[in-house]
C-alpha cells in the first residue's frame, strides 16, 4: 500500500499512514476549509486499508485543534478502525493532549463513548 | 418527545448559542418559546436553567484558552465539537428523519431570530445536519429558506413555492408561484423531498392564517397535511393545492376524471343516488364519507364502473366510463372491503399469480422483479414467504393483510383507484399506514377514491378532497375536508366556525360533522325527537346554494393502458398452479383427502370379508355375499367424496371471481382449472380405494374397470358438487344440500330397492323407471354388476353359452306353456259375448302377436315353418288354431334342440377342465376366486319366484335379466331404455355393451354439468323463481323503509 505523508499547516494537520512501519498518526491543527476534501481521501485510503489490514493497528492523534466538521470526520476515521476491531484486530488509539488542555482530554473521552474502540490518553 | 433527547436539545442550543459572542437575549427567548411549545409551564423553567447551566457551565472554559488564539480567530471549543457529534448520535438513535428535519430547523430558526450567523455556529449546524444524514443539497436548501430575509427574491429553487403580491411581474426560473393581491410581504413553503414534508415560512405583517390561527413573521411552520393557509383577500390555499403545483412538473400521466349529474337507481326503483357530480384530475386522494345507507359503496361502485347508473355519466378522459368501458379497461381498480386472498399461498404467491394474470405482457424475470419492487414498497417483502392465513388463524396482521390486498390492484398501476373501506377492522396505526400508503400513491399521480368511516384526526387531514353523503344519495358537501367541519358550523351558526382544527394539537373532527348533519330537533320537553333539524334535501340546496364544482377540463389522450389479460390457455395455466400450490399447501386438507379413500377402503373391505364356512379360514371371493353390497358402497363412496371435496370449491372463491370478472379474466379457464385439479384429485382418491378394497376382498382382474368406472363417478360428482357451489351463497346450505342429493343416488341406484317394486307411479316392472335414469349411482351400479359378473375370470368362459342356455329355457319351460295356454283361452273366449270376455281376447290376441313377432325373425325357424303373424284375429277358425298351434311347437322343439347342444358343449368344456386333479383343482379355484355366488343371484334374480308375466301385451322374463338382450325391433333410435343389469344396451338400432354404454353415460352426464355450471344455469333458475315470490319482494321492501 502506498504511504500517506502530508505536511501540517495552519489549517490542516500533518498526516502518516505507514502500514509498512505500522505508524498512523494524525497531528497538528485541524480546521481545514473543506473539511470533507481534505478527509475524503484519507477515509478512502483507510477503506483499502481496512481490507487488508495489519494484526495490531495503533492509532495516534496528537492534535492541538480541530473545529466541529473536523470533529465529525475524526468521528469517521475513529468508526474504520472501530471496523477494523469488529473484523478481529486489535487496534488502539492513542489520544495525546497536552497536559494543561484539559478540552482535548476530554473531547477524546468523549469519542471514546461513541465508538467501540480501546483508547490510551497520553500527554505530551 | 423524551426527557433525555430534550436533555440533548438544550444542551445542543447552548452549545450553538455559546459560540463566538454568547447567547443573545433573542436566543433564549426562543429557547423558552421552543420548550413552551412542548412543555407545560413549571417544567418549562427546569429546562430553561438547565440550558442556562449548559451555557454558563462551559463560559469558564474559553477564557483558559491560550489568549492568543482567542484573539486570533474565533474557535469552538474542541470538547463541544465532539459533544455535539455525541448529542446528534444520540438523536439519531431515536428520533424519525421527520423529526430530525424539524429539530435542524429549529436550529436554524434559533440563530436566524438575531444576526448571530456566525461561520462557527453554521459549521456546528452542517455537522448537525450531516450527522443526522441529511443531504447537503437539502440542508443548504433548508438554511436559506430559513434564514432568507427576503424569500421572493433568494428563493428561486425548485422546491420552493412562492407566494408574491404580483406587484412586479415574477420572473422566476425554478421556483412556483401563486399571484396573491393584496398580500404584503413573502411567503414561502418548501418541499423537503427525502421526508415528503412541508414548511412554511411568511415575511410580512398581513394577517395569515394557518389552519385558523394567525402566524407570526419570519416563524417557520410545518405545513402538514390537511393544511389551509387563509389569506387576507382571496381564496385560501389548501394542502391538495400545495401538493399539486408541486406534482405538476413530475412527469406524471395527465387525467381527468369527470361526473356529471349522476343518478342511480337500485333494482327495485329505490334512488341510490341524486344528481352527484365531481371533478377530479391526477394526483388527488378524494374521501367518501356518509352515515350508514347515505351510499357511499353505491357511488364507488358506480364511479368504478361496477354498476350502471340510471342518468348521468363518469367521463374518463372524455371516455364514458359506462357506455365505451372497453376504451377504458384497465384503468380502473378497485378494491373491495373483502379480502381477495389465497389463505393457503404466501404473500409473494398471492401477488405473483394475480400479477401473472394482470400483466400477461411481462417476461417472467420481469414479473418477479416487479412482485419484489411491490412488496418491499408496501414493506412487505420481510414476510414475502409466510403464508397469508385466514382472519382467526391470523399469520400476517390486518394492516399487512390490507397492504396486500391493495398490492394485488396496485402491481398493474391503474391511474384510477378505488377503495371500499380500507381501514375498516384495522387498528389506528394500521389504518394510518394504509392511509399513507394511498397518500403517496396519490402523490405519484393516481386519482384515488377512498369510502371511509370514522377517520382519525390525522387519517381525515391527509385527504384532498371529501364528499360528503346523506341519506338517499344525496351529495351534501364536496371540497377541502377541514373546510368541511366550518361549513357545517357556519351553516348552522355555530360558534368558532372559522377554526377547523384545535389551535393546540392541530386534531379536526370530523365526527362532528356528521353530529351537524343528523342533529335532532329537541321537543318542548328536552327530549331529543327522532326528527332530524335539516333533512338531507335541505342539505342538498345548502349545497347548491354554497359550493360550485370547477370542473377539471377533459383530457382527451387516452387514458394509460394497464391491464394486459394472457390467452385463455395461460390464464388456463396460471389458475391451475395457483390452485395446486393453494391445495398441496394446506396440509390437512391434502392429508384429509388422501387418507379419506384408502381408509375407507379399508374399514369397508375388512368388515365385509365373509367368510362362509365357520369352521374354516380360507377366504372365497366367490363365496362372499357382500359382494353386491360392496359394489354399491364404492360407488356411494365415490360420488359422496366427489361431492364433498367440490361443493366449497366455487363459493370459497366467490370474492376473487367477483374480482376476476371485474378484470375480465376467463371464466372459463376458471372452471376448467377447477375441474382439472378435481378431476386429478378423484382419479387419486378413487385409484386408492378401489386398489385396497379389491386387494382386500381378492377381486381379480377388475382393477382398472372398477378405477374406471369409480373416477367417472366421482367426476360426474365433482361437477354436482361445482354446480351448487356456484348456485348457493352459503357453505352451511351447500353441505345440507349434500344429502339431498347423494340419499335419491342411493334410493334409486336399483341396489337397495329394486325397480319392479317400487311406487306404481314411478316404478315399472319392464324397464329401468326414468327418474333413476337421471342418477349416476344407477347407471354406474349396473355398469359394474354386469362388469363383475359378465368379465370375470370364470364367467368369461361360459357366458355366452350360459345365455343360450338362459334364452332356450325361457322359450321351452316359460314361454311355450303360457302360449300354449292363451291359445286356449283364446279359443275359448272367442265364443263368449260379453263385455269383460272380449277385452281380454283382444289383449290375449295381442299378447300372442306381440311375442310371435319376436321369434318370426328367427332364421332357423323361419325356414322350417312359415307363420303369418297378421292372421292372428279374433275370426280364427278352428284350422288356424291348429296353425299356431304347430308354429308353437315348432318353436318349442328348435329351442329345446338349441338347449340341449349349449348344454353339451358346456358339459364338455366342463368335463375336460375337470380331467386332471390339477386342472380340476384349478377350474375349482378359478370360480371360487371369480365368480361370485351372490351376484350371480342378484343379477339373474333367483329369489324372484315368478318367472313370467304379462305385461303391456308382452310376456316379461322376470329371470336371467343378465342374458336378456334387448329387443331392437320396433324401438326408436333414441330409446336406450332397457331392464336392469342387461347385458347389452340399444342406441341407434345397434347394441352396446353395457359397461361402456354406462360410462359413457355418466361422462355425458358430467358434460352435462360443467355446461350449467358454465352457464350459472341453475343459479339463473334460482333468481328467476326467486324473483316471482310476490311476498318476498313487498318483505324486502318492508325491510328497506325501517
Amino acid at each position: 500500500m502506498e504511504i500517506i505523508n502530508l505536511e501540517g499547516t495552519e489549517d490542516t494537520p500533518r498526516v502518516l499512514f505507514d502500514p509498512s512501519k505500522n505508524i498512523f498518526e494524525v497531528s497538528g491543527r485541524s480546521l481545514p476549509e473543506d473539511c470533507a476534501q481534505f478527509y475524503g481521501p484519507l477515509l478512502k485510503w483507510l477503506d483499502g486499508y481496512v481490507a487488508a489490514p495489519n494484526p495490531n493497528t495503533i492509532f495516534e492523534v496528537k492534535l492541538e485543534y480541530f473545529n466541529t466538521a473536523s470533529s465529525k470526520m475524526i468521528l469517521d476515521v475513529l468508526s474504520k478502525m472501530e471496523t477494523l476491531k469488529e473484523a478481529g484486530k486489535q487496534v488502539t488509539i492513542h489520544w495525546y493532549s497536552h497536559d494543561d488542555d484539559e478540552d482535548m482530554q476530554e473531547a477524546g473521552e468523549e469519542f471514546a463513548e461513541l465508538v467501540e474502540v480501546p483508547f490510551e490518553y497520553k500527554v505530551y | 418527545m423524551s426527557e433525555e433527547i430534550l436533555r440533548a436539545l438544550m444542551q445542543l442550543f447552548a452549545i450553538i448559542t455559546k459560540q463566538d459572542d454568547g447567547a443573545s437575549e433573542d436566543e433564549r427567548e426562543f429557547v423558552e418559546l421552543f420548550l413552551r411549545q412542548q412543555l407545560s409551564s413549571e417544567v418549562v423553567k427546569d429546562y430553561l436553567a438547565l440550558y442556562d447551566k449548559f451555557l454558563a457551565g462551559d463560559e469558564e472554559k474559553p477564557v483558559e484558552k491560550p489568549a492568543e488564539e482567542t484573539a486570533k480567530k474565533k474557535l469552538t471549543n474542541v470538547k463541544d465539537s465532539v459533544r455535539t457529534l455525541s448529542i446528534c448520535k444520540k438523536i439519531n438513535k431515536t428520533l424519525t428523519q421527520k423529526q430530525k428535519v424539524i429539530v435542524l430547523i429549529r436550529l436554524y430558526e434559533l440563530i436566524s431570530s438575531s444576526e448571530g450567523q456566525t461561520p462557527q455556529r453554521m459549521q456546528i449546524i452542517d455537522t448537525v445536519a450531516t450527522v443526522f444524514n441529511i443531504g447537503q443539497d437539502e440542508y443548504k436548501l433548508i438554511e436559506k429558506f430559513c434564514l432568507s430575509q427576503s424569500p421572493s427574491r433568494d428563493l428561486d429553487f425548485a422546491d420552493v413555492l412562492l407566494v408574491i403580491s404580483g406587484r412586479e411581474q415574477p420572473q422566476y426560473q425554478f421556483a412556483k408561484y401563486i399571484i396573491s393581491e393584496g398580500l404584503y410581504g413573502d411567503m414561502a413553503i418548501v418541499h423537503i423531498k427525502s421526508v415528503d414534508m412541508f414548511f412554511m415560512r411568511y415575511i410580512g405583517h398581513s394577517e395569515i392564517l394557518l389552519n385558523g390561527f394567525p402566524i407570526q413573521s419570519s416563524q417557520i411552520n410545518l405545513f402538514a397535511s390537511g393544511s389551509t393557509i387563509k389569506l387576507p383577500i382571496g381564496d385560501p390555499i389548501y394542502y391538495s393545492d400545495i401538493i399539486t403545483r408541486f406534482l405538476e412538473d413530475s412527469d406524471i400521466q395527465k387525467l381527468s376524471f369527470n361526473v356529471e349529474n349522476l343518478e342511480y337507481k337500485f333494482p327495485n326503483g329505490k334512488v341510490g343516488l341524486v344528481n352527484v357530480n365531481i371533478s377530479e384530475g391526477a394526483g388527488r386522494l378524494v374521501g367518501l364519507m356518509g352515515g350508514s345507507g347515505a351510499g357511499k359503496t353505491t357511488l364507488l361502485n358506480v364511479l368504478a364502473g361496477l354498476e350502471k347508473p340510471s342518468g348521468g355519466k363518469v367521463l374518463v378522459n372524455g371516455v364514458n366510463l359506462h357506455s365505451e368501458s372497453e376504451k377504458v379497461e384497465g384503468v380502473i381498480g378497485y378494491v373491495a372491503q373483502d379480502d381477495i386472498l389465497f389463505e393457503e399461498l404466501s404473500v409473494f404467491q398471492n401477488l405473483y399469480y394475480n400479477a401473472k394474470l394482470c400483466l400477461g405482457n411481462l417476461s417472467e424475470e420481469d414479473l418477479v422483479k416487479e412482485v419484489d419492487h411491490m412488496l418491499k414498497s408496501l414493506g412487505l417483502f420481510e414476510i414475502k414467504d409466510i403464508k397469508v392465513g385466514n382472519v382467526l388463524n391470523k399469520k400476517i396482521s390486518g394492516g399487512q393483510r390490507k397492504r396486500l390486498n391493495i398490492a394485488l390492484e396496485l402491481i398493474r398501476e391503474p391511474s384510477i383507484l378505488f377503495l371500499d373501506e380500507p381501514t375498516s377492522g384495522l387498528s389506528s396505526r394500521d389504518s394510518e399506514n394504509v392511509i399513507d400508503l394511498l397518500k403517496e400513491l396519490s402523490l405519484k399521480g393516481k386519482l384515488i377514491f377512498v369510502v371511509i368511516h370514522q377517520p382519525s384526526s390525522d387519517i381525515y387531514k391527509m385527504f384532498d378532497k371529501m364528499i360528503i353523503l346523506d341519506v338517499g344519495g344525496y351529495q351534501i358537501y364536496y371540497g377541502n375536508p377541514v373546510e368541511a367541519v366550518m361549513y357545517f358550523k357556519r351553516i348552522t351558526n355555530q360558534i368558532n366556525s372559522d377554526i377547523g382544527q384545535c389551535h393546540t394539537c392541530g386534531n379536526v373532527n370530523p365526527e362532528l360533522i356528521f353530529n351537524t348533519i343528523d342533529a335532532k330537533v329537541v321537543d318542548e320537553y328536552g327530549n331529543l325527537t327522532e326528527k332530524r333539524k335539516n333533512t338531507p334535501q335541505k342539505w342538498r340546496e345548502y349545497f347548491l346554494g354554497n359550493q360550485k364544482i370547477e370542473r377539471t377540463e377533459d383530457i382527451l389522450e387516452e387514458p394509460p393502458r394497464s391491464l394486459f389479460i394472457p390467452a385463455k390457455l395461460k390464464q388456463l395455466g396460471v389458475f391451475i398452479t395457483r390452485d395446486f400450490l393453494s391445495k398441496i399447501s394446506n396440509t390437512q386438507y391434502l392429508l384429509v383427502n388422501l387418507l379419506e379413500a384408502p381408509v375407507l377402503a379399508l374399514v369397508l373391505a375388512f368388515i365385509i370379508r365373509y367368510v362362509d364356512n365357520p369352521a374354516k379360514d380360507t377366504y372365497h371371493f366367490g363365496n362372499n355375499e357382500n359382494v353386491p353390497a360392496y359394489m354399491f358402497m364404492c360407488i356411494i363412496v365415490a360420488i359422496f367424496m366427489g361431492l364433498t371435496v367440490s361443493a366449497e370449491e366455487i363459493i370459497r372463491d366467490a370474492k376473487i371471481l367477483k374480482r376476476e370478472s371485474f378484470l375480465n379474466l376467463s371464466r372459463f379457464s376458471y372452471l376448467t382449472s377447477k375441474v382439472a385439479l378435481l378431476f386429478f384429485l378423484s382419479a387419486i382418491q378413487t385409484f386408492l380405494f378401489v386398489v385396497i378394497g379389491n386387494a382386500v376382498l381378492e377381486i381379480h382382474g377388475m382393477t382398472m374397470s372398477y378405477w374406471l368406472l369409480l373416477f367417472s363417478c366421482s367426476c360426474c360428482a365433482n361437477l354436482i358438487g361445482l354446480n351448487i357451489s356456484n348456485t348457493f351463497n352459503s357453505a352451511v346450505t351447500i353441505y345440507v344440500l349434500i344429502p339431498i342429493l347423494l340419499i335419491p343416488q342411493m334410493i334409486l341406484s336399483g341396489a337397495i330397492f329394486s325397480f319392479d317394486k317400487l311406487n306404481k307411479a314411478i316404478g315399472n316392472v319392464e324397464k329401468v323407471p326414468i327418474i333413476a335414469d337421471v342418477m349416476t349411482s344407477r347407471w354406474a351400479y349396473e355398469a359394474l354388476a354386469v362388469k363383475q359378473f359378465k368379465d370375470n375370470k370364470y364367467e368369461k368362459l361360459f357366458y355366452e353359452l350360459d345365455r343360450n342356455e338362459s334364452v332356450c329355457d325361457f322359450k321351452q319351460v316359460y314361454w311355450y306353456p303360457h302360449m300354449h295356454d292363451k291359445v286356449d283361452q283364446v279359443r275359448e273366449l272367442l265364443d263368449k259375448k260379453d263385455e269383460e270376455s272380449k277385452a281380454r281376447l283382444a289383449e290375449d290376441l295381442l299378447i300372442l302377436k306381440n311375442e310371435i313377432k319376436k321369434v318370426i325373425t328367427d332364421e332357423t325357424i323361419k325356414t322350417k315353418i312359415h307363420f303369418d303373424v297378421n292372421a292372428i284375429s279374433d275370426k280364427w277358425k278352428a284350422a288356424d288354431f291348429e296353425q299356431v298351434q304347430l308354429y308353437l311347437d315348432t318353436i318349442k322343439t328348435e329351442y329345446a334342440n338349441r338347449f340341449a347342444e349349449s348344454n353339451t358343449f358346456k358339459d364338455n368344456k366342463i368335463n375336460n377342465a375337470l380331467k386332471t386333479p390339477e386342472t380340476a383343482a384349478l377350474f375349482n379355484e378359478t370360480k371360487k376366486g371369480n365368480y361370485n355366488e351372490s351376484l350371480s343371484d342378484l343379477v339373474r334374480k333367483f329369489d324372484n319366484k315368478n318367472r313370467i308375466m304379462e305385461y303391456h301385451g308382452h310376456l316379461l322374463q322376470i329371470f336371467d335379466p343378465i342374458f336378456l338382450e334387448p329387443h331392437l325391433e320396433g324401438r326408436m333410435a333414441l330409446d336406450y331404455r332397457t331392464h336392469l343389469y342387461s347385458p347389452k344396451k340399444p342406441l341407434f338400432g345397434k347394441l352396446f355393451d353395457t359397461f361402456t354404454f354406462n360410462i359413457c353415460v355418466i361422462w355425458i352426464m358430467t358434460i352435462g354439468f360443467f355446461i350449467t355450471l358454465y352457464t350459472s344455469f341453475l343459479r339463473k333458475m334460482l333468481e328467476f323463481n326467486f324473483s316471482f315470490k310476490p311476498f318476498s319482494t313487498k318483505k324486502t321492501q318492508a325491510n328497506e323503509n325501517q
